[in-house]
Protein backbone atom coordinates (compact mmCIF):
# COMPACT_ATOMS: atom_id res chain seq x y z
CA UNK A 1 0.00 0.00 0.00
CA UNK A 2 2.86 2.32 1.26
CA UNK A 3 4.80 1.58 -2.03
CA UNK A 4 1.52 2.27 -4.24
CA UNK A 5 1.08 5.55 -2.78
CA UNK A 6 4.41 5.88 -3.09
CA UNK A 7 4.60 5.48 -7.08
CA UNK A 8 1.03 7.24 -7.48
CA UNK A 9 1.69 10.20 -5.11
CA UNK A 10 2.04 12.89 -7.50
CA UNK A 11 -1.46 11.59 -9.31
CA UNK A 12 -2.75 11.67 -5.77
CA UNK A 13 -1.47 14.88 -5.51
CA UNK A 14 -2.95 16.36 -8.45
CA UNK A 15 -6.22 14.83 -7.93
CA UNK A 16 -6.84 15.98 -4.79
CA UNK A 17 -5.89 19.29 -5.16
CA UNK A 18 -8.35 19.49 -8.55
CA UNK A 19 -11.22 18.01 -6.00
CA UNK A 20 -10.46 21.02 -3.84
CA UNK A 21 -10.33 23.43 -5.87
CA UNK A 22 -13.38 22.04 -7.52
CA UNK A 23 -15.03 21.80 -4.28
CA UNK A 24 -14.11 25.23 -3.55
CA UNK A 25 -15.27 26.84 -6.12
CA UNK A 26 -18.50 24.51 -5.99
CA UNK A 27 -19.00 26.09 -2.48
CA UNK A 28 -18.08 29.80 -3.42
CA UNK A 29 -20.57 29.77 -6.22
CA UNK A 30 -23.11 29.37 -3.39
CA UNK A 31 -21.53 32.27 -1.67
CA UNK A 32 -21.54 35.19 -4.13
CA UNK A 33 -22.19 38.18 -2.21
CA UNK A 34 -19.64 36.56 0.76
CA UNK A 35 -16.30 38.11 0.81
CA UNK A 36 -13.68 35.79 1.69
CA UNK A 37 -11.15 36.68 3.96
CA UNK A 38 -8.43 35.73 1.16
CA UNK A 39 -10.79 38.13 -0.82
CA UNK A 40 -11.03 40.89 1.86
CA UNK A 41 -6.94 41.01 2.31
CA UNK A 42 -5.93 40.84 -1.14
CA UNK A 43 -8.19 44.14 -1.77
CA UNK A 44 -6.62 45.88 1.38
CA UNK A 45 -3.56 45.09 0.79
CA UNK A 46 -3.74 46.24 -3.56
CA UNK A 47 -6.05 48.91 -2.17
CA UNK A 48 -3.28 51.47 -1.99
CA UNK A 49 -1.09 50.21 -4.35
CA UNK A 50 -4.23 49.96 -7.29
CA UNK A 51 -4.84 53.53 -5.92
CA UNK A 52 -1.17 55.40 -6.20
CA UNK A 53 -1.42 53.85 -9.49
CA UNK A 54 -4.49 55.49 -10.62
CA UNK A 55 -3.71 58.66 -9.40
CA UNK A 56 -0.27 58.44 -11.39
CA UNK A 57 -1.84 57.32 -14.58
CA UNK A 58 -4.07 60.14 -14.41
CA UNK A 59 -1.31 62.84 -13.69
CA UNK A 60 0.74 61.64 -16.24
CA UNK A 61 -2.42 62.04 -18.54
CA UNK A 62 -3.12 65.04 -17.40
CA UNK A 63 0.61 66.28 -18.21
CA UNK A 64 1.06 64.55 -21.04
CA UNK A 65 -2.53 65.79 -22.52
CA UNK A 66 -2.17 69.65 -21.19
CA UNK A 67 1.02 70.34 -21.49
CA UNK A 68 3.23 68.16 -24.15
CA UNK A 69 1.26 66.73 -26.71
CA UNK A 70 -1.26 70.25 -27.55
CA UNK A 71 -0.92 70.01 -31.18
CA UNK A 72 -4.48 70.62 -31.98
CA UNK A 73 -4.93 72.65 -28.87
CA UNK A 74 -4.06 76.24 -30.45
CA UNK A 75 -6.27 75.28 -33.59
CA UNK A 76 -9.03 74.21 -31.36
CA UNK A 77 -8.39 77.59 -28.86
CA UNK A 78 -8.34 79.83 -32.23
CA UNK A 79 -11.80 77.92 -33.77
CA UNK A 80 -13.38 78.30 -30.44
CA UNK A 81 -12.69 81.90 -29.85
CA UNK A 82 -14.01 82.29 -33.30
CA UNK A 83 -17.37 80.71 -32.68
CA UNK A 84 -17.50 82.51 -29.23
CA UNK A 85 -17.22 85.61 -31.19
CA UNK A 86 -19.52 84.59 -33.33
CA UNK A 87 -22.15 83.39 -31.27
CA UNK A 88 -21.78 86.93 -29.38
CA UNK A 89 -22.44 88.88 -32.47
CA UNK A 90 -25.38 86.88 -33.46
CA UNK A 91 -26.74 87.31 -29.74
CA UNK A 92 -26.47 90.55 -29.83
CA UNK A 93 -28.08 90.64 -33.45
CA UNK A 94 -30.85 88.77 -31.46
CA UNK A 95 -31.06 91.37 -28.75
CA UNK A 96 -31.27 94.32 -31.53
CA UNK A 97 -34.08 92.54 -33.55
CA UNK A 98 -36.22 91.91 -30.52
CA UNK A 99 -36.11 95.76 -29.47
CA UNK A 100 -36.44 96.35 -32.88
CA UNK A 101 -39.61 93.99 -32.48
CA UNK A 102 -40.77 95.75 -29.87
CA UNK A 103 -40.71 98.90 -31.28
CA UNK A 104 -42.46 98.05 -34.70
CA UNK A 105 -44.84 96.25 -32.58
CA UNK A 106 -45.36 99.23 -30.92
CA UNK A 107 -45.72 101.72 -34.07
CA UNK A 108 -48.39 98.86 -35.19
CA UNK A 109 -50.24 99.33 -33.12
CA UNK A 110 -50.05 102.41 -32.53
CA UNK A 111 -51.50 102.93 -36.78
CA UNK A 112 -53.63 100.32 -36.41
CA UNK A 113 -55.57 102.69 -33.90
CA UNK A 114 -55.87 104.85 -37.03
CA UNK A 115 -57.18 103.16 -39.44
CA UNK A 116 -55.37 104.59 -42.30
CA UNK A 117 -52.68 102.76 -44.47
CA UNK A 118 -48.88 103.60 -43.47
CA UNK A 119 -45.74 102.53 -44.93
CA UNK A 120 -42.81 101.87 -42.33
CA UNK A 121 -39.89 103.48 -42.93
CA UNK A 122 -36.13 103.74 -41.53
CA UNK A 123 -34.86 107.02 -40.30
CA UNK A 124 -31.21 106.83 -42.52
CA UNK A 125 -29.83 110.45 -41.88
CA UNK A 126 -30.55 114.02 -39.86
CA UNK A 127 -30.10 117.27 -40.80
CA UNK A 128 -26.51 119.03 -42.04
CA UNK A 129 -26.95 122.43 -39.75
CA UNK A 130 -27.39 122.65 -36.25
CA UNK A 131 -30.31 124.83 -36.83
CA UNK A 132 -33.04 122.68 -38.97
CA UNK A 133 -34.83 119.72 -37.47
CA UNK A 134 -34.83 117.89 -40.32
CA UNK A 135 -34.52 114.14 -41.46
CA UNK A 136 -34.29 111.55 -43.91
CA UNK A 137 -36.13 108.56 -44.30
CA UNK A 138 -35.39 105.30 -46.49
CA UNK A 139 -38.40 105.32 -48.45
CA UNK A 140 -39.84 107.82 -51.19
CA UNK A 141 -41.47 108.95 -54.75
CA UNK A 142 -40.95 104.59 -55.61
CA UNK A 143 -42.54 103.73 -52.56
CA UNK A 144 -45.74 105.65 -53.40
CA UNK A 145 -44.66 108.63 -50.97
CA UNK A 146 -45.26 112.21 -51.65
CA UNK A 147 -44.56 115.29 -49.98
CA UNK A 148 -46.80 116.74 -47.38
CA UNK A 149 -47.45 113.19 -46.00
CA UNK A 150 -47.88 112.83 -42.59
CA UNK A 151 -45.26 110.79 -40.26
CA UNK A 152 -45.75 109.13 -37.03
CA UNK A 153 -43.67 106.94 -34.40
CA UNK A 154 -45.50 104.91 -31.74
CA UNK A 155 -44.95 108.12 -29.33
CA UNK A 156 -46.96 110.51 -31.89
CA UNK A 157 -46.36 112.96 -34.17
CA UNK A 158 -43.04 113.14 -35.80
CA UNK A 159 -43.54 115.87 -38.83
CA UNK A 160 -44.09 115.78 -42.41
CA UNK A 161 -42.62 115.09 -45.83
CA UNK A 162 -41.06 117.77 -47.59
CA UNK A 163 -38.77 116.75 -50.12
CA UNK A 164 -38.81 113.62 -51.64
CA UNK A 165 -36.25 112.17 -53.91
CA UNK A 166 -37.00 107.95 -55.44
CA UNK A 167 -35.68 106.23 -52.67
CA UNK A 168 -35.54 108.94 -49.73
CA UNK A 169 -37.23 111.53 -48.26
CA UNK A 170 -36.77 114.86 -45.70
CA UNK A 171 -38.98 114.84 -43.08
CA UNK A 172 -39.73 118.19 -41.55
CA UNK A 173 -39.81 117.85 -37.50
CA UNK A 174 -42.54 119.22 -35.46
CA UNK A 175 -39.24 121.04 -33.39
CA UNK A 176 -38.50 123.04 -36.21
CA UNK A 177 -38.98 126.48 -36.21
CA UNK A 178 -40.52 126.11 -39.95
CA UNK A 179 -43.23 123.89 -38.29
CA UNK A 180 -46.76 125.19 -37.77
CA UNK A 181 -48.98 123.16 -37.00
CA UNK A 182 -53.22 122.99 -35.32
CA UNK A 183 -53.73 121.53 -32.16
CA UNK A 184 -55.75 121.44 -29.33
CA UNK A 185 -55.18 120.69 -25.50
CA UNK A 186 -56.64 117.05 -25.11
CA UNK A 187 -58.54 117.81 -21.64
CA UNK A 188 -59.88 121.43 -22.34
CA UNK A 189 -60.04 121.37 -26.08
CA UNK A 190 -58.13 124.63 -26.34
CA UNK A 191 -56.90 125.73 -29.66
CA UNK A 192 -53.65 126.59 -30.75
CA UNK A 193 -50.63 126.52 -33.03
CA UNK A 194 -47.98 124.51 -32.43
CA UNK A 195 -44.56 126.04 -33.88
CA UNK A 196 -40.93 124.31 -33.24
CA UNK A 197 -38.14 125.72 -31.18
CA UNK A 198 -35.60 123.27 -31.97
CA UNK A 199 -35.82 121.14 -28.91
CA UNK A 200 -39.27 121.71 -27.91
CA UNK A 201 -42.34 123.36 -28.64
CA UNK A 202 -44.46 126.50 -28.29
CA UNK A 203 -48.41 126.82 -28.45
CA UNK A 204 -49.58 130.53 -30.48
CA UNK A 205 -52.59 131.79 -30.17
CA UNK A 206 -53.91 129.62 -26.89
CA UNK A 207 -56.52 132.30 -25.74
CA UNK A 208 -55.57 134.16 -22.37
CA UNK A 209 -58.76 132.57 -20.38
CA UNK A 210 -58.02 128.94 -21.54
CA UNK A 211 -57.27 126.59 -18.84
CA UNK A 212 -53.54 125.23 -19.55
CA UNK A 213 -51.95 123.48 -16.94
CA UNK A 214 -48.75 122.17 -17.11
CA UNK A 215 -49.01 117.99 -17.55
CA UNK A 216 -51.86 118.45 -20.35
CA UNK A 217 -51.32 116.28 -23.34
CA UNK A 218 -51.25 118.68 -26.42
CA UNK A 219 -52.88 116.80 -29.86
CA UNK A 220 -53.47 117.58 -32.99
CA UNK A 221 -56.87 119.15 -33.87
CA UNK A 222 -57.25 117.61 -37.66
CA UNK A 223 -57.27 120.83 -39.08
CA UNK A 224 -55.57 121.49 -42.53
CA UNK A 225 -56.10 118.44 -43.43
CA UNK A 226 -52.81 116.71 -43.01
CA UNK A 227 -52.33 114.98 -39.59
CA UNK A 228 -55.44 112.92 -38.31
CA UNK A 229 -57.12 113.97 -35.11
CA UNK A 230 -56.01 113.27 -31.79
CA UNK A 231 -52.13 112.33 -32.79
CA UNK A 232 -50.35 113.37 -29.24
CA UNK A 233 -47.58 115.96 -30.12
CA UNK A 234 -46.55 116.98 -26.27
CA UNK A 235 -46.54 117.88 -22.79
CA UNK A 236 -47.51 120.89 -21.30
CA UNK A 237 -44.37 122.04 -19.23
CA UNK A 238 -44.85 125.71 -18.97
CA UNK A 239 -47.59 128.04 -18.68
CA UNK A 240 -47.00 131.75 -18.52
CA UNK A 241 -49.69 134.74 -18.48
CA UNK A 242 -48.95 138.21 -18.43
CA UNK A 243 -50.91 141.02 -17.06
CA UNK A 244 -51.99 141.87 -20.62
CA UNK A 245 -52.37 140.77 -24.18
CA UNK A 246 -54.75 138.57 -25.63
CA UNK A 247 -52.66 135.34 -25.23
CA UNK A 248 -50.67 133.30 -23.17
CA UNK A 249 -47.44 131.86 -23.84
CA UNK A 250 -47.48 128.14 -23.45
CA UNK A 251 -44.02 125.80 -23.98
CA UNK A 252 -44.48 122.02 -24.39
CA UNK A 253 -41.79 119.19 -24.50
CA UNK A 254 -42.47 116.61 -27.32
CA UNK A 255 -43.86 113.25 -27.07
CA UNK A 256 -40.93 111.91 -28.92
CA UNK A 257 -37.42 111.66 -28.18
CA UNK A 258 -36.28 112.66 -31.93
CA UNK A 259 -32.38 111.90 -30.67
CA UNK A 260 -33.23 108.21 -30.90
CA UNK A 261 -35.92 108.18 -33.51
CA UNK A 262 -34.75 104.98 -35.79
CA UNK A 263 -38.56 104.24 -37.06
CA UNK A 264 -41.56 105.88 -38.29
CA UNK A 265 -44.30 105.26 -40.31
CA UNK A 266 -45.76 107.56 -43.21
CA UNK A 267 -49.45 107.78 -43.35
CA UNK A 268 -50.29 107.17 -46.85
CA UNK A 269 -53.87 106.54 -46.66
CA UNK A 270 -57.41 108.80 -46.41
CA UNK A 271 -58.81 109.12 -43.51
CA UNK A 272 -61.59 106.58 -43.13
CA UNK A 273 -63.80 108.31 -41.12
CA UNK B 1 -10.12 122.19 -62.67
CA UNK B 2 -8.86 119.48 -61.16
CA UNK B 3 -8.84 121.28 -57.32
CA UNK B 4 -12.54 122.79 -58.53
CA UNK B 5 -14.08 118.80 -58.54
CA UNK B 6 -11.69 117.94 -55.29
CA UNK B 7 -13.46 120.46 -53.29
CA UNK B 8 -16.44 119.70 -54.54
CA UNK B 9 -15.68 115.85 -53.55
CA UNK B 10 -14.88 116.68 -50.13
CA UNK B 11 -17.69 118.94 -49.72
CA UNK B 12 -19.95 116.14 -50.96
CA UNK B 13 -18.31 113.70 -48.63
CA UNK B 14 -18.52 116.72 -45.75
CA UNK B 15 -21.67 117.11 -46.03
CA UNK B 16 -22.64 113.06 -45.84
CA UNK B 17 -20.37 112.81 -42.50
CA UNK B 18 -22.43 116.02 -41.61
CA UNK B 19 -25.57 113.90 -42.53
CA UNK B 20 -24.66 110.84 -41.53
CA UNK B 21 -22.41 110.08 -39.15
CA UNK B 22 -21.97 113.27 -36.98
CA UNK B 23 -25.51 112.65 -35.46
CA UNK B 24 -24.67 109.29 -34.29
CA UNK B 25 -22.15 110.80 -31.60
CA UNK B 26 -23.02 114.80 -31.56
CA UNK B 27 -25.89 116.74 -30.44
CA UNK B 28 -26.74 119.15 -33.13
CA UNK B 29 -24.93 122.59 -31.44
CA UNK B 30 -21.96 120.63 -31.34
CA UNK B 31 -21.64 119.26 -34.68
CA UNK B 32 -18.88 121.52 -36.58
CA UNK B 33 -19.64 122.96 -39.66
CA UNK B 34 -17.19 121.38 -41.74
CA UNK B 35 -18.44 122.94 -45.63
CA UNK B 36 -18.05 126.20 -43.76
CA UNK B 37 -15.00 125.37 -43.35
CA UNK B 38 -14.17 124.12 -46.69
CA UNK B 39 -15.70 127.67 -48.06
CA UNK B 40 -13.55 129.44 -46.06
CA UNK B 41 -10.22 127.67 -47.13
CA UNK B 42 -12.13 128.20 -50.88
CA UNK B 43 -12.56 131.60 -49.98
CA UNK B 44 -8.70 132.28 -49.58
CA UNK B 45 -6.86 129.63 -51.37
CA UNK B 46 -8.73 129.81 -55.06
CA UNK B 47 -9.44 132.40 -57.66
CA UNK B 48 -11.72 134.51 -57.19
CA UNK B 49 -14.48 133.34 -60.09
CA UNK B 50 -13.72 129.57 -59.24
CA UNK B 51 -14.36 130.11 -55.21
CA UNK B 52 -17.76 131.79 -56.54
CA UNK B 53 -18.62 128.84 -58.53
CA UNK B 54 -17.54 126.28 -56.33
CA UNK B 55 -19.22 128.58 -53.52
CA UNK B 56 -22.36 128.10 -54.85
CA UNK B 57 -22.14 124.49 -55.50
CA UNK B 58 -21.39 123.75 -51.96
CA UNK B 59 -24.36 125.73 -50.73
CA UNK B 60 -26.38 123.65 -53.09
CA UNK B 61 -25.39 120.56 -51.46
CA UNK B 62 -25.29 121.84 -48.33
CA UNK B 63 -29.14 123.31 -48.92
CA UNK B 64 -29.75 119.69 -50.23
CA UNK B 65 -28.83 117.92 -46.45
CA UNK B 66 -30.39 120.53 -44.24
CA UNK B 67 -33.05 122.41 -44.05
CA UNK B 68 -36.74 123.17 -45.85
CA UNK B 69 -35.40 124.88 -48.76
CA UNK B 70 -32.84 125.35 -51.28
CA UNK B 71 -30.95 128.74 -51.80
CA UNK B 72 -30.25 129.64 -48.08
CA UNK B 73 -27.13 128.21 -47.59
CA UNK B 74 -25.76 129.42 -51.61
CA UNK B 75 -26.63 133.07 -50.75
CA UNK B 76 -25.10 132.86 -47.06
CA UNK B 77 -21.53 130.93 -48.55
CA UNK B 78 -21.52 133.51 -51.49
CA UNK B 79 -21.57 136.80 -49.04
CA UNK B 80 -18.87 134.43 -47.23
CA UNK B 81 -16.71 133.69 -50.25
CA UNK B 82 -16.92 137.56 -50.56
CA UNK B 83 -15.79 138.94 -46.98
CA UNK B 84 -13.67 136.26 -47.21
CA UNK B 85 -11.89 137.38 -50.09
CA UNK B 86 -11.76 141.10 -49.18
CA UNK B 87 -10.41 140.18 -46.00
CA UNK B 88 -7.62 138.07 -47.20
CA UNK B 89 -6.18 140.73 -49.40
CA UNK B 90 -5.81 142.64 -46.03
CA UNK B 91 -4.78 140.52 -43.48
CA UNK B 92 -1.92 138.18 -42.89
CA UNK B 93 -3.99 134.98 -43.78
CA UNK B 94 -0.48 132.88 -42.89
CA UNK B 95 -0.90 133.71 -39.14
CA UNK B 96 -2.52 130.64 -37.50
CA UNK B 97 -4.54 132.72 -35.01
CA UNK B 98 -6.00 134.76 -37.57
CA UNK B 99 -6.89 131.81 -39.79
CA UNK B 100 -9.06 130.59 -36.04
CA UNK B 101 -10.26 134.10 -36.07
CA UNK B 102 -11.56 133.69 -39.56
CA UNK B 103 -13.17 130.75 -38.83
CA UNK B 104 -14.62 132.09 -36.11
CA UNK B 105 -15.61 135.21 -37.91
CA UNK B 106 -17.13 132.96 -40.77
CA UNK B 107 -19.50 130.99 -37.91
CA UNK B 108 -20.51 134.82 -36.48
CA UNK B 109 -21.66 135.89 -39.83
CA UNK B 110 -22.87 132.32 -41.19
CA UNK B 111 -25.10 132.19 -37.78
CA UNK B 112 -26.16 135.66 -38.24
CA UNK B 113 -27.08 135.63 -41.90
CA UNK B 114 -29.16 132.47 -41.14
CA UNK B 115 -30.98 133.95 -38.64
CA UNK B 116 -31.36 137.13 -40.76
CA UNK B 117 -32.55 134.86 -43.84
CA UNK B 118 -35.12 133.00 -41.64
CA UNK B 119 -36.46 135.73 -40.10
CA UNK B 120 -37.13 137.93 -42.64
CA UNK B 121 -37.80 135.75 -45.63
CA UNK B 122 -39.07 132.66 -44.13
CA UNK B 123 -41.16 133.95 -41.03
CA UNK B 124 -39.15 131.36 -39.08
CA UNK B 125 -38.42 133.63 -35.90
CA UNK B 126 -38.64 130.70 -33.05
CA UNK B 127 -34.93 129.70 -35.13
CA UNK B 128 -33.32 132.51 -33.25
CA UNK B 129 -34.12 130.32 -29.97
CA UNK B 130 -31.78 127.20 -31.78
CA UNK B 131 -29.44 129.31 -33.14
CA UNK B 132 -28.39 132.24 -30.59
CA UNK B 133 -27.42 129.82 -27.68
CA UNK B 134 -25.71 127.50 -29.75
CA UNK B 135 -23.61 129.75 -30.99
CA UNK B 136 -20.90 129.51 -28.60
CA UNK B 137 -20.74 125.50 -29.08
CA UNK B 138 -20.93 126.03 -32.66
CA UNK B 139 -17.77 128.78 -32.22
CA UNK B 140 -15.85 126.28 -30.30
CA UNK B 141 -16.56 123.24 -32.42
CA UNK B 142 -15.73 125.31 -35.71
CA UNK B 143 -12.41 126.24 -34.15
CA UNK B 144 -11.04 123.08 -33.17
CA UNK B 145 -11.77 121.29 -35.92
CA UNK B 146 -10.50 123.58 -38.59
CA UNK B 147 -7.65 123.51 -36.34
CA UNK B 148 -7.16 119.56 -36.45
CA UNK B 149 -7.69 119.51 -40.16
CA UNK B 150 -5.10 121.95 -40.93
CA UNK B 151 -2.82 120.12 -38.54
CA UNK B 152 -3.66 117.16 -40.65
CA UNK B 153 -3.47 118.62 -44.14
CA UNK B 154 -0.06 120.23 -43.42
CA UNK B 155 1.23 116.79 -41.73
CA UNK B 156 -0.09 114.56 -44.65
CA UNK B 157 0.23 117.00 -47.33
CA UNK B 158 3.41 115.05 -48.79
CA UNK B 159 0.47 112.31 -48.72
CA UNK B 160 -1.87 114.26 -51.30
CA UNK B 161 0.79 115.25 -53.78
CA UNK B 162 1.03 118.88 -52.97
CA UNK B 163 4.31 119.75 -54.21
CA UNK B 164 4.24 123.52 -53.93
CA UNK B 165 2.32 123.70 -50.77
CA UNK B 166 -1.33 124.06 -49.64
CA UNK B 167 -2.93 126.90 -51.69
CA UNK B 168 -3.19 129.80 -49.98
CA UNK B 169 -1.15 128.56 -47.27
CA UNK B 170 2.13 128.91 -49.03
CA UNK B 171 4.45 129.33 -46.03
CA UNK B 172 3.04 127.42 -43.56
CA UNK B 173 2.94 124.54 -46.22
CA UNK B 174 7.32 125.14 -46.68
CA UNK B 175 7.44 125.56 -42.74
CA UNK B 176 5.72 121.45 -42.69
CA UNK B 177 8.39 120.41 -44.99
CA UNK B 178 6.64 120.58 -48.63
Amino acid sequence: MRELLRRYRFLLLAVILVLGTVVLYSYNLRQKTATTFFERAVLTFASPFLSTLDNAVDVTTAVWGNYLWLVDTRQRNIKLENENQQLRAQLQQVQEITLQNKRLRDLLNFVDELDRAALPAQVIGEDASNWARTIVIDKGSQDGLSSGLPVVAAQGVVGRIIKIAPNSSRVLLITDASSAIAALIQRTRTRGVVRGRGDDLSIEYALRTADIQVGDLLVTSGMGGVFPKGLPLGTIDAVKKDQFGLFQQVNATPTIDFSHLEEVMVIVGEDDQ
Amino acid sequence: MRGFFLFLLVGIFFALVQSGVLPLFLTPNWRPNLILILILYLGLSENLVRALVAGLLLGAIQDSFCGPSLGLYISVYLIIILVTRLLSDQLNIESPPLLLLLIAGGTLLQNFLIGFYLTVFAEAAPVLHTLLPAIPQQLLTNMVTALLLLIFLLRFQKLFGYRSGLAGLIYQSKHHGT
